[in-house]
């Protein structure tokens, strides 16, 4: 039985005018969206290969362990991900590298050692163009479809209802929950069909060019994209059902549909967000310079003196100075940890606020399945401090296994002098795990079936009680 | 008749619910949104008062012409709360100095907090009322004509001996003034937070520029309703109207905005002309470098050292410390075009040794500034024709584009109100050029250049006090009207044309 009410509404649908409009806008816009990709992809790889093989060409270059303990790795990139076409992620304000590098210092014949700089991206401060939202699946998922699938079912009850054929319907035996489940099973097929055409068609555009390869990891992060994108899909049609049942008249119900999406899908994530981590309050920039010049001149206190009275005794000044320098890089390192730690957390706060709103889950999620955003930047950030921590142990090991060296990390007459094989020096890696990123999702997915259930649920019971 | 006719709408239209949800929606989402813009607003101010001490600070430090490093603010716009445009995105610090000409693409960004925000996407009040007034007046427009019809109530209205022109007229001026209720009221309540705030006050031109705002959200709402109107009036069934009302509305306001820039491929011919420019003024530089080097040559103590091998008293740790540093170098960015040459001393004491240098140092200084000042101009010619074409008119061109759509006219409207469009931004990077002009003069006629003060303050520190100052004034009210005219212009236009659409339309329909 219910299969012959979805079988109704299927055909209903696929002959009204809101079926055509909704396959036109969806189609365009997916492919509006492959043809972007198609053309910003290669650049946007181009330049990280480049960028990635001038900074391994530099730091292959050193077989000298002071100069490989003291420059550091250089540049560290972000890779880009394939999937980018998916969910743009706002990655333009993420920065993209991290500079493992040292700075000039200003002590006559000590040199700084390298540290972790994290540097915010500086994308748009030259740009005069307009700003505008980037279309990409969480776009057209997001805003597009869930407009539509109020669309489709404004009026699957309460127009019934103005027609009478609803009650014609109820006349016969038929079970209300039956009713309701068919509505929604049809509204569902007849959505999907448009959907799975357009976001078929994408893929079909994004795969023919040889530019861009999606291995069988990428295919599987798409499919369960496409699930989430059904999964949301369903979250409206229920409270498009809910509304639907509860008002008198279907114009009514539109109404009050179209102002709850637009309070939520385009409002709520930013405002919520904005008030949250207004809350927050990170050291600003100015307050970090601060901070670091404040250690400067401590730690030059501290140690001046010292070096100056040193001066006789060259192993002594020589522990004394590789006890600076290195003090000096992990305090530095752990300045600018805390400050983006600090601004991690202040996003973070805004993030988890706008869970309010389903559409910002939907965007969590197509961000973490296609590898871009902000849980992929923290994740970059964590790669990054684990592979410094290799690269120190690697200077450590190789300065421990020759007996000769004085082991004083710092300096250059304190360390190995054996030259190092370039090929040993670990290299940085940046890498994504399906895994990882599935329990980073677990709980938006969870969040987001809830709110399906708390709404489908709300519609049987308001369908069930109403008067026809 | 007609006061009949727009009483009944009139009373019609304020029982609804939809009148109760739009003013609610309106008003909470104005509030508190407002509330968040204020707040940073309040904050940028806050930076610029920061900056403009450090500012200062800095200066002072400098204690010759040379090493003066003078920065000036872009102070953040108040009604950026109404239309945020390019105020909080562009640079806000720039650097005047007598070797390069500023423009928008040299300027810094200062007193920003977390970068990070800018994920979440910022929601000014224009913004809003583009997304919900037009839904708002399309969701009273679809049923206007067509509902009636419906019913048929309008065959029953015909009857009478009224006009048809004087229906649609009665329609619209009722609908309109019940949609003004939630524009006004927000607006009201946003000027209440604004007028609360201390940090904030409003000129009376900020209040003309509010009303101008207010004037295009009236044109754009207008507008809405009138392709809802029309949309009602060649559809039978309210049902098909309200359908395609809101497919107007998604592909107007939330596609075609969002998909044409992306479409469009940013021109890629760019690039070659950066490089070529590049070059071209590097070649004026690299003139002005050999030019150098000869007088150099040929002066009374030859050498290649433009500071004669002059030093400053007391210890020295590199380049900083002791009493002083001095510098040479080419400033190079390709990115932006900009490349120049800069010289400067900063030292405080010369050490004996040094003072016989001094002569030769006047003399090389009074060549070399005037020289530098005129190769700057020289490549700003160049420079200036190359970042027109390179990033200007790509941003033009967008700009046009997005015109097509209502919501790009009323955005450009609202934005040169506020005079956070390019026009407005640009205008202090006119005004930073124009005080670098005076600065100039100010040196020419004080001779800085060949005083001795302009590499070392033997003589004195310079007092930085008595140069002039740098002022900034937003463009007069009738300039941001004059720029704001054609957009407002366009959407009164299609007002016109789709009232005269929908009322042939009207007339020629069966009821």
């Amino acid at each position: 039985m219910i299969w012959h009410i979805a079988k109704r509404e299927i055909y209903d649908n696929l002959n009204s005018l809101r079926f055509a409009l909704a396959t036109v806008l969806l189609l365009g816009l997916m492919l509006a969206n492959a043809v972007v990709h198609l053309r910003e992809h290669p650049v946007r790889m181009q330049k990280y290969h480049d960028a990635v093989t001038e900074s391994l060409n530099r730091l292959g270059s050193r077989t000298n362990l002071y100069d490989i303990a003291q420059r550091g790795p250089g540049y560290l990139y972000k890779k880009p991900s394939s999937l980018h076409f998916c969910a743009d992620g706002g990655d333009p304000f993420l920065s993209d590298q991290v500079n493992g590098g040292f700075y000039a210092w200003a002590t006559d014949d000590l040199r700084g050692f390298w540290q972790l700089h994290y540097r915010p991206a500086t994308h748009n401060s030259r740009n005069i163009r307009p700003d505008t939202i980037i279309v990409d699946w969480g776009f057209v998922i997001g805003y597009v479809l869930s407009l539509i699938a109020i669309l489709f079912t404004f009026d699957s009850i309460s127009g019934e209802r103005e027609h009478g054929t609803l009650r014609l319907m109820l006349a016969n035996s038929i079970p209300r929950h039956t009713v309701l489940i068919g509505k929604f099973l049809g509204a569902l097929v007849s959505i999907s069909v448009p959907f799975t055409l357009a976001v078929l068609m994408n893929l079909l555009v994004v795969s023919t060019s040889s530019d861009v390869q999606l291995g069988t990891e990428a295919w599987s992060r798409l499919g369960i994209v496409f699930f989430i994108a059904l999964l949301y899909m369903c979250l409206f049609l229920a409270l498009g059902l809910l509304v639907s049942s509860r008002v008198r008249r279907s114009a009514a119900s539109l109404v009050i549909l179209l102002l709850t999406w637009v309070t939520f899908v385009a409002f709520m994530p930013s405002t919520l967000a904005s008030i949250a981590s207004g809350f927050s309050t990170p050291m600003t920039y100015d307050e970090f310079h601060e901070r670091r010049q404040q250690l400067n001149i401590e730690l030059r206190d501290e140690y001046d003196t010292r070096l100056q009275e040193a001066r006789k005794h060259p192993a002594k000044r020589r522990a004394l100075a590789g006890e600076y320098v290195t003090k000096d890089a992990t305090a530095r390192e752990r300045l600018s940890q805390k400050f983006l730690d600090q601004q991690h957390a202040q996003i973070q706060l805004g993030r988890s606020v706008t869970r309010i709103s389903p559409v910002a889950i939907v965007q969590y999620l197509l961000e973490v399945f296609a590898g871009t955003g902000f849980e992929r930047h923290q994740q970059f950030v964590e790669n990054v401090q684990r592979y410094a921590r290799e690269y120190r142990e690697f200077v450590t090991d190789m300065d421990k296994a020759d007996p000769e060296s004085l082991h004083i990390i710092g300096v250059r007459e304190g360390m190995s002098q054996k030259p190092v094989n370039p090929e040993a020096v670990p290299k940085f890696e940046d890498t994504l795990s399906l895994s990882r990123d599935f329990n980073a999702a677990a709980i938006d997915l969870l969040l987001l079936a809830l709110f399906f259930v708390v709404l489908l649920s709300g519609a049987y019971m308001v369908f069930v009680r109403v008067e026809v | 008749m007609i006061t009949t006719l727009i009483r009944r709408e009139l009373l019609d239209n304020l029982m609804t619910f939809r009148f109760a949800a739009a003013v609610f929606i309106m008003l909470l989402l104005v509030v508190a949104n407002s509330a968040v813009l204020i707040k940073d607003y309040e904050r940028r101010l806050a930076a610029y008062n920061t900056a403009l001490k450090t500012e200062r600070q800095q200066l002072q430090e400098r204690k010759t012409y040379s090493s003066g490093a003078l920065d000036v603010a872009r102070p953040p716009n108040p009604l950026s709360i109404f239309n945020v445009g390019l105020d909080k995105r562009l640079g806000n610090e720039i650097w005047i100095s007598y070797a390069f000409v500023p423009t928008l693409w040299d300027a810094r960004m200062r007193g920003t907090t977390n970068p990070l925000l800018n994920l979440f996407s910022s929601i000014d009040i224009v913004f809003i009322f583009e997304v919900v007034l037009s839904l708002i007046a399309l969701i009273f427009a679809y049923d206007a004509i067509a509902g009636e019809r419906e019913r048929g109530t309008l065959r029953l209205v015909l009857t009478h001996p009224v006009r048809r022109g004087h229906i649609l007229l009665a329609k619209y001026i009722s609908a309109m003034t019940c949609l003004l209720v939630p524009l006004l009221m927000s607006l009201l309540l946003a000027a209440i937070l604004l007028t609360i705030s201390t940090a904030i006050s409003l000129s009376i031109g900020d209040l003309l520029r509010i009303g101008g705002i207010i004037l295009s959200s009236i044109v754009y709402l207008s507008l809405f309703y009138f392709i809802g109107m029309l949309i009602s009036a060649v559809t039978r069934r309210t049902g098909t109207a309200l359908m395609l009302a809101m497919f107007v509305w998604g592909f107007w306001v939330l596609v075609y905005p969002n998909v044409i820039l992306a479409a469009i491929a940013p021109p890629q011919t760019s690039q070659e002309r950066m490089v070529s420019t590049y070059d071209e003024i590097k070649q004026i530089w690299d003139e002005f470098d050999r030019e150098r080097k000869h007088f150099l040559a040929n002066d009374a103590a030859p050498g290649e050292d433009p500071h004669f091998g002059m030093v400053g008293e007391g210890p020295h740790f590199g380049i900083t410390g002791g009493s002083g540093f001095n510098y040479a170098y080419f400033y190079k960015r390709p990115s932006t075009l900009e490349y120049f040459y800069l010289a400067g001393s900063n030292i405080r004491k010369l050490t004996e040794a040094s003072k016989p240098q001094v002569p030769h140092a006047q003399n090389y200084y009074r060549y070399l500034g005037p020289k530098t000042i005129n190769t700057a101009e020289r490549a700003w010619l160049v420079r200036k024709q190359a970042l027109e074409t390179i990033f200007v008119q790509p941003a033009i061109v967008d700009r046009i584009l997005l015109r097509c759509s209502p919501v790009g006219m009323y955005d450009a409207a609202t934005q040169a109100w506020a005079g956070t469009d390019l026009h407005g931004l640009r205008d202090f990077f006119q005004a930073a050029r124009r005080y670098r002009r005076t600065l100039i003069d100010y040196y020419y006629d004080k001779n800085v250049f060949a005083s001795q003060q302009w590499f070392s303050a033997d003589k004195g520190a310079v007092d930085w006090d008595s140069l002039p100052q740098f002022s900034f004034h937003r463009s007069d009210v009738k300039i941001n009207a004059a720029r704001a005219l054609p957009d407002l212009l366009l959407l009164l236009m299609m007002n016109l044309f789709l009232f005269i659409v929908i009322f042939l339309a009207f007339q020629r329909s069966e009821v």
